[in-house]
């Protein structure tokens, strides 16, 4: 399917983990991350999850969602996926929160996960301000961002319709367990991805040379 | 080199691939349908950009998400009208990814199928259980999942220990001449629909796909409980 001599892999993934350390490699008998096979150089880029302009799109994203509630009584939580299957799955969602504290613009950021402690159920444990915004540290909106995560929220019930019938982020803000919980999209959604492909690439090729 | 052989094909007729006609209707000019649109005088809405395909692949008649690509639930109403081969290519890329790309390697004679057992072997994670389908349960998951009629067009070249899976599945499903969707066309064709039939591109499969081994792992943990 490709016939370029040179062909870079860029997982379009959120963060390291068992995707990007064991399936892909694995998929495409890659043996590092410069692999040369019938005559062409495949070359296995970091996901773009480590791009450092993560931190601007997570916080573009709550700012979009939020609106007019005052920053410093906001808690922000940052939800990703995490795994059992790999310890690095949730460092970088663990990385951005620590990026988003030390800009000091919300008074508490924290992450929580669908699959690995502290779990996504537990937001209003885990929150002490009165509004509360959720953006979900994911590649793509499907089934996690429009169903599982509500459901967790507790915005959604189990059995509701599936995702493209309805839409969770419109009914913003949510009156729930004496807050109100603000819940944004996927930020992989954004158009400056298309950028971060780009300069993935590139550093890999600084990396590499 | 793959466009290359896409522009040959293109200016000696018409090509099928899957559900899709695509034809070069004057030099730099070219033409994709959905067969069941190509001989008929509806009104179709044009998109003149491949990435218009993304939208059109994503949800079937009944608003469904098509996970399977390959599957005959193509909508109709549109027709692509394109101006060069490379968007011809991306547009048959986003239809069927790979497809055009398997063929050509199918022909030079690059393809080497993989074995199921090896397919599932190779798994990790939570599919790892599917190590543990048996020989009777893939041929009979293979008949219900990859059947042409209304689950997926692709000729299977892959086996199941050694052995093609054509227990409950007819002889065509295996041959990359025969047209997957004989059926569907003999049931139009009583209301009309007729002409020359355009040069038909295996749309072949070589490896048995993620989502069937997502089906093989529900059979396995159901078995075990």
């Amino acid at each position: 399917m490709v016939e370029a001599p040179d062909v870079y892999i860029v997982p379009n993934f959120i963060s390291e983990g068992y995707f990007t350390a064991k399936v892909i490699p694995r998929e495409l008998e890659l043996t590092g991350p410069i692999t040369i096979k019938n005559q062409q150089t495949l070359k296995y880029c970091d996901p773009v999850g480590n791009d450092p302009r993560m931190t601007d799109l997570l916080l573009h994203r709550a700012a979009e969602v939020v609106g007019d509630a005052p920053p410093h009584d906001t808690s922000l939580v940052i939800v990703a996926h995490g795994t059992g299957l790999n310890e690095n799955s949730a460092v970088a969602a663990k990385r951005q929160v620590e990026a988003i504290r030390d800009r000091g613009i919300y008074p508490e950021v924290v992450a929580a996960f669908m699959e690995e402690p502290p779990e996504i159920s537990e937001w209003a444990n885990l929150t002490t301000q009165t509004y509360v915004v959720v953006v979900p540290f994911f590649i793509s909106d499907g089934l996690h961002s429009y169903q599982d995560i509500p459901v967790l929220l507790g915005i959604q019930s189990g059995n509701s319709a599936p995702a493209s019938q309805q839409d969770v982020f419109r009914h913003n803000p949510y009156e729930l367990r004496n807050r109100k919980l603000y819940y944004a999209g996927a930020i992989g959604t954004d158009p400056m991805m298309a950028d971060i492909i780009l300069d993935t690439v590139d550093r890999f090729d600084q990396q590499h040379d | 080199m793959i466009e290359q052989l896409l522009q040959e094909c293109l200016r000696s007729g018409p090509i099928n691939l899957g559900e899709l006609v695509v034809r070069e209707v004057e030099p730099g000019r070219f033409l994709i349908r959905h067969w069941k649109d190509d001989e008929s005088q509806q009104k179709l809405v044009v998109e003149t950009n491949a990435i218009a395909v993304l939208e059109i692949v994503r949800y079937d008649e009944q608003g469904n998400y098509r996970a399977l690509k390959g599957a005959p639930n193509l909508r109709t109403g549109w027709e692509l009208r394109l101006k060069s081969v490379p968007e011809v290519r991306q547009a048959i890329d986003y239809f069927y990814p790979g497809a055009f790309s398997t063929w050509l390697a199918f022909n030079r004679g690059e393809i080497t199928p993989v074995d199921l057992r090896q397919t599932l072997t190779r798994q990790t994670g939570m599919y790892r259980v599917t190590q543990r389908l048996t020989g009777f349960q893939a041929e009979d998951l293979a008949g219900r999942f990859c059947q042409s009629r209304s689950c997926c067009l692709r000729t299977i070249l892959w086996t199941i220990d050694g052995k093609a899976p054509e227990k409950y599945l007819p002889r065509s499903k295996f041959d990359p001449q025969a047209d997957q969707l004989e059926e569907q066309r003999g049931e139009l064709s009583k209301d009309g629909g007729a002409g020359t039939p355009p040069y038909r591109v295996p749309f072949l499969c070589v490896e048995a796909c993620n989502l069937f081994v997502a089906e093989a792992r529900k059979i396995v943990k159901v078995h075990s409980k």
